[in-house]
Formats: structure tokens, sequence, C-alpha cells
């Protein structure tokens, strides 16, 4: 019977082209064309103005070493008129300004200034730029201080050692590089198998409601809501497992990312994922009488609940109310566990409350379907309409 | 020709309030949607984040420097751990985000002129908490290393200016400008809104030739426009783009204003470009509409075209850092020059001359879509009243 089903399914999806891209073509073309954009990984040379009035050895040494910075892109402006002018178009992200008579000051011990203005507005590369730039306007103090204490006599070991008495040592965990690319990808990759899913389910699903097919579905079930539920979402439970494997083994490898915890593990945690996300996706569609409406609706889901889960912006941050709608979606536990084993090397068991949530949230939506199935179920309609 | 256009307009108007894919998209979701998306940013800053102190020296200075921690915004001293291999695992449970470690001995290496390294971790896979967490971590131990430097060339008999020119030569003085908090709720909203007007407007409009189609009610739209595709269109166009005006008004008289994200003195530059877009996204919807016939497919088209926008346009993840060919796809989307131009009148708040090469780019959209939508709009109205005339005749 679930065969018999499962091919129902296919036969309905091939009739449908919409369904055909949204359920075949979608997840594959996406999941390149999203990847592609963080290929790099990382944003770097960021056009800077940089407005040298000083125009000394030392300035020019600090605009080279910024310069030499993977993140800055130094581009010279005389004035610091034109410096702001092509912040404004949109060439620069913003501009730095040496004033005159630097070298000077710092010679004679005088603290010298120098103005870096970010164009905060564009989030991550403003304040990159302003971190490299910071970190080179240290490395140059302490060049000046090794300087002025070997002149006081002091030899280089000593005065090494003197420079920078309380060192900071960045150590950044499960992802070395600190890099957009590798937080956001397996995140995005998660995000993608479950819209496209969502998204041809509930189309689908809508489209049994609109075209009245929900009876057939059920009897060919032998009104059996749960054989019906799991008989239709057989195929899409099959598609998806492949795609997950596909894009864990083949978009990883070619993202150069990374699974460090158990495949295995993993695995299990994407199976609970996909059966609590179909369920789902059948309830959604079936509060639709309209496939087109559906569709468009579930379309706009897709950035609201990645915001929400957790990934990008701390869930403990939130308000309770959206704390309360995160928790009732099946990927904030999945993308916990799978955040955990993918990118920190954690096991199940290190998450826990996770996985009981995504169990519970898989009762709870394959309950809700099975009763909003039930509910459309008119078992004499095929056979009047025959 | 007025009036004709007036009809069709008013007639789509009616066709927007009572099909439930158009008013839904274009007049209820986005009050809902723009409202939930500044919501989850309420707080406007993560605060607090749970930091770890691995403290291996125990002393005065570890003691004053972890208070110092606790003070900062980001950082809330929540565990206490006395190995990596702990402060990874707490990692794993999620319970911390970051740690700091205080090396054995750093006070008495510090008082004996020893370079010390206090080592701050940070859970990067989850990348936004964990580069605040260090940020603040960093300006602390960087403060409390520049006092003891300062603490050390005054006990040489060095004045407190000469001392802080030693420790800083050259003070960086940095304005982050438009966005000096680096608020999260100011950042993303108005991209994120914006972006689903886009959508909005494209997703509705690869319908409005194709469901006339699918009704049945073609002829009566070619008869109501005399049979010309370019009164048809701009009847047509006109009732979205007044339809794009409620969402216009709802986010910047309601949403940014209850948000404090209304910047005064830029909504009638942002209205001009406002307009330009939604024009595009009209022309771009009507396009694929009056092409396809069928409406799932049309719409289809709209999700695949548009739904890449917001990661495409640079807002998250700047243009410069994408591959040539990403680079490429976000040009042929009305979004990159509009959220272009949307930096510089919204938040840089500059006149609106200096968004003229993005209107330009826009405009070139317009006339592009605009020619194509008629074109073909003009072929179909024409093989429809074809159509009917024998039928009238017989």
């Amino acid at each position: 019977m679930l065969l018999r089903l499962l091919l129902r399914e296919v036969k309905r999806i091939a009739a449908d082209h919409s369904l055909v891209l949204t359920l075949l073509l979608a997840p594959l073309v996406y999941v390149f064309f999203y990847g592609s954009i963080y290929q790099y990984k990382a944003e770097e040379e960021v056009p800077i103005a940089v407005v040298d009035d000083d125009r000394t050895g030392l300035s020019q040494t600090l605009i080279t070493q910024i310069d030499n910075s993977q993140m800055v892109n130094v581009a010279l402006r005389t004035t610091l008129e034109g410096a702001k002018e092509s912040m404004y178009q949109g060439h620069t992200q913003g501009f730095l300004y040496i004033e005159k008579g630097m070298e000077q000051k710092v010679l004679s011990l005088q603290q010298a200034d120098m103005v870096l203005a970010v164009n905060a507005a564009r989030f991550l590369p403003s304040s990159e730029v302003a971190g490299a730039i910071t970190q080179i306007g240290l490395t140059v103090g302490a060049g000046v201080r090794l300087q002025y204490l070997q002149k006081k006599g002091m030899n280089t070991e000593m005065s090494m050692q003197e420079v920078m008495p309380v060192n900071v040592d960045y150590r950044p965990m499960f992802n070395s590089r600190s890099d957009y690319g590798t937080f956001l990808l397996p995140g995005l990759i998660a995000m993608i198998l479950q819209q496209t899913l969502l998204i041809g389910l509930a189309g689908g699903s809508a489209a049994e409601r609109q075209r009245g097919s929900i009876s057939e579905w059920m009897q060919m079930a032998g009104g059996n809501a749960s054989v019906a539920l799991w008989g239709k979402g057989l195929f899409y439970f099959l598609l998806f497992c492949a795609y997950a494997y596909f894009f864990l083994t083949v978009n990883f490898r070619v993202l150069e990312l990374e699974i460090l915890g158990s495949g295995w593990e993993l695995a299990i945690i994407t199976v609970i994922f996909l059966l609590s996300l179909i369920p789902m996706g059948i309830f959604t569609g079936l509060l639709f009488k309209s496939q087109l409406l559906a569709t468009q609706l579930m379309v706009f889901s897709t950035y609201p609940i990645f915001l929400i889960t957790g990934y990008s912006w701390p869930l403990s941050e939130m308000p309770p109310f959206v704390k309360a709608v995160s928790y009732l979606l099946p990927i904030t536990p999945f993308l916990g566990l799978y955040q955990g084993v993918v990118q920190q090397g954690a096991h199940i068991t290190d998450r826990l409350p996770d996985l009981y949530h995504l169990l519970g949230l898989w009762c709870f939506y394959a309950a809700i379907c099975l009763w909003k199935m039930r509910s459309l179920y008119k078992p004499n309609a095929v056979a009047h309409a025959v | 020709m007025i009036r004709a256009t007036a009809q069709i307009a008013l007639r789509e108007w009616k066709r927007i309030l009572t099909r439930k894919d158009h008013y839904i998209v274009l007049l209820v979701l986005p009050a809902f949607l723009f409202f939930f998306y500044a919501f989850i940013f309420d707080k406007q800053q993560a605060e607090d984040l749970p930091v770890a102190i691995w403290d291996d020296d125990r002393s005065a200075v570890s003691r004053q420097i972890t208070f110092l921690l606790e003070q900062t915004a980001s950082i809330h001293i929540t565990a206490s751990v006395s190995s990596e291999t702990e402060l990874r695992q707490l990692m794993q449970e999620k319970k911390i985000i970051g740690a700091v470690h205080f090396p054995k001995n750093m006070e008495k290496d510090i008082k004996s002129r020893h370079p010390v390294k206090v080592a701050v971790y940070t859970n990067a896979s989850a990348l936004i908490p964990s580069k605040l967490v260090y940020k603040d971590a960093a300006g602390v131990i960087i403060t409390a290393g520049s006092g003891v430097n300062l603490q050390k060339f005054m006990k040489t008999g060095m004045t407190e200016g000469k001392a802080m020119a030693l420790i800083m030569p050259v003070k960086l003085q940095l304005f982050t400008l438009y966005n000096p908090t680096y608020n999260y709720q100011n950042y993303l909203v108005p991209g994120l809104v914006t972006v689903a007007m886009m959508m909005m407007i494209i997703m509705v409009t690869v319908l409005i030739f194709n469901k006339e189609w699918e009704e049945g009610t073609e002829q009566e739209l070619a008869e109501i426009g005399r049979g010309n595709a370019g009164v048809v269109f701009t009847g047509k166009a006109l009732a979205h783009l007044t339809a794009s005006w409620i969402n216009f008004a709802l986010v910047f008289g309601i949403i940014f204003p209850i948000f404090s994200m209304y910047h005064a003195g830029t909504w009638w530059s942002l209205f001009v470009m406002f307009n330009l877009m939604s024009l595009a996204c009209i022309g771009i919807g009507a396009m694929v509409s009056v092409i396809m016939l069928d409406v799932m497919l049309a719409l289809d088209f709209g999700i695949f075209y548009t739904s890449p926008a917001f990661v495409f346009s640079g807002f998250t993840f700047p243009r410069w850092g994408m591959p040539w060919y990403d680079q490429y796809y976000a040009a042929i989307m009305p979004y990159t020059p509009f959220l272009d131009a949307f930096f510089k009148l919204y938040f840089m708040e500059l006149p609106l001359r200096y968004a003229g090469p993005e209107a330009l780019r826009l405009l070139l959209f317009i006339g592009f879509t605009f020619f194509i939508a008629v074109f073909f709009l003009q072929k179909r109205l024409d093989k429809t009243q074809t159509h009917a005339a024998p039928v009238t005749a017989s």
C-alpha cells in the first residue's frame, strides 16, 4: 500500500511541472547557486580611501602595512573632501586620515592622531576593517616603543619583552579563520533542504485540496490517515535523504567544508529532521485551498524562519513571542544538533535537549497532520464523483 | 485613452482586492512580516553572552581583569573551567560561547617584565556572538596591558602625556558612521523589509496577464483597453504602483517610526527610488506574465528570480567578495541598484543626486521590460481579438 501511494505521488509530481521544478530542480540549483556566493569564505580587500597629509616615512610605512593586509585595499586620495565623496559615491567603504606632522609628533614623544571613519551601514566589512586597522595601529605603536627602549640602551631581547607586557592570543575554535562562509554555508545548506521540501510539499498538498483528490488519496490508503501520510511522505523522505547525502558529501567537498563529528550521528538527526518536516509540510499545505497561494506564502517564510532559528542571532536575545515561534520549528533543534555535529565535533549526547525537542516536534506535526487529513476526508466523495 | 487607462487601473484594483493570491501578498502579509522582522531584533544588540573563565593564575590581576570583562556589554561570566578540554565540552553543549584563559604566574610575569599571553577562546562556528565576545575581551586585555606599560613608564619619571604617547604613539580615532553602535535592528530590518517589498511586487505581477487568460477574462480586458497593449499595461502598472505605495507608507510611516528607525528628511528621495524599483519590478513581472501563460510556471520563475535577491545584493556579504558570475547575477536584479541607492539615501542621508547611477540602471530595467511586455501583450491582444471576432460575427 505504501508503495502504491509512493507511485501515486511520483505520477502527481511528474504531471505538475511546478512541483518538478520545486522538488527536483530547485534543491540542486540553489545549493550550488547560493553556495558559490561564499566560495571565497571571507570578504577581503575592502576599499578604503586614505588621505596622507604627513607624507613621511612613518605614514608611508603605515599605509603600506594597511594595504598589505588582506582586509583592506587602499585607494589614495589627496583631500579629505575627495575621500568623503568617494565614500558617498559608494566607491570606498570609509576613509583614513593621517594628520600632518604625525612622524614628528611620534619622534618627540607626543601622541599623534589618525582618524578612521568606516561606513557601518555595511555591517560586515566595516567591523572587519576597523579591527584590521586597529591591529596595525597597535603594531606600529609596539614598533615605536621598541625603538624608544633600544635607544634607552636596552638590548633587543629585553626591549621585545617590554613592548607588549600583556598580549591577546585569539583562538577561534571550530572555525579557525573566523570566516563568514565556514559559519554560514552549513546552515544555508540545511535551510535549502528544508525550504525546498516544505515549499514542494505544501504546494503539492494544497493542490490535492484544490483538485479535490484528498478522498482518493485517503481511500488508496484504505481510509487509514497514518498510511496515507507516510505513503505519500515516503517518496519525499527517500528523495530528500538522497539530497541530504549529496549535499553533505559533494557540496561540502566542493565548498571545502568539513564534518567534524560523526557521520552516523549526522545521518540520524537528518532522518528525524526530514520525518518531522514531512507532516509539517503536508499540514501546512492542507490549510490552503490554492496551490498558488500556498507556494507564495511558503516562499516568504524562508527569511523569517532562518532568522529565528538562533543560527545567526542568539535565540536568547529574541523576544519571548519570537522564541515561542522558533521552538515550534523543527529546524531550530535540528540546527542546534547539526551545528554541534558538523561544525563543532559534538555528539548527539552533548545536545540531548535538542534531540528530545526535535522528536517532540515530529510527534506534534504528525498528530496535527493526521487530524487535519481526517477532518478533510470525505469517504464517499470518490464514489459520488464516479 | 486616459479614460481607458483609468478603467483598466480601476479594474485591476478590484482584482487586487478580490483575489487572495493578490491581496494577501500585497496587503495582508506585509503588515505581519514587516512587524515580525522588526520585532526579532527588538533588543538591537546581543548582550550578556555566556563566557567561561579559565584562571590558572588566581591572582589579584586576573580577578581584576575578570571583573572588567564582566563589565562589558557582551560578556557575562557563567562558568569556571580548568582545561581546554572542559571549555571545548561546554561549547559543544552550547553552555558557553567563549572563554578567557589567564596563564599561571601571569601577575608574577608581568611584574618581572616577562610578556604574558591571555588567550581568548570563542566558538567561531557561531560567528556573530563570537566576534562580539572577542572584541570586548580584547579591548579589556589590551587596556590592561596598556595600564601596565603606563605604570612602568611613569615610574621612570616620565609624564603621563609622554607615557601615553609611548603606549599609543598613534591614537586611532574611530568613527563608525551611520550605525555607531552596530545596532542589528537598524542594520538588518530595512534591508529585509525592502527586499520583501520587491519580492511581493514581482510575485504578484507575474500573475497579472496570465491570470486573465486562465480565468477567460482576456476578451473583456482587450475591450476595455480598446485592444491597445500600451493602455492595458499602463492601467495595470498604475494599479500595482499605487498598491506598492501602501507598503511604502506602512514601512516609512508606521513601522520605522515605531521602532525608531525613521530617518527624517529621507522619505521623499526614498519614495522616488522606491517608485523606480516598483516600476522595474512591475515591468519584470508583467514581462514574465505575458510570456508565460502558465500561472504556476510564471510564479516559479518569480520565486527563482527573486529569492536570491537579498544575499546576492551584497547586503550581508559584499558583492566584491563573490565570484564574478554571481556579481553578474546580482546585476540583473532591480534590488541591487535599489539597495546601493538605499544605502546612500537612507543610511547615509545623502541628497538624491548621489543615487543617479542607480536610478539610471533602474530606468534601463524599466525601459527594457516595459518594451518587451507591451510588445508581447499586443501580440496576445491581437490574437484574442482575431479569435473573438468570428465568434462575435457568428
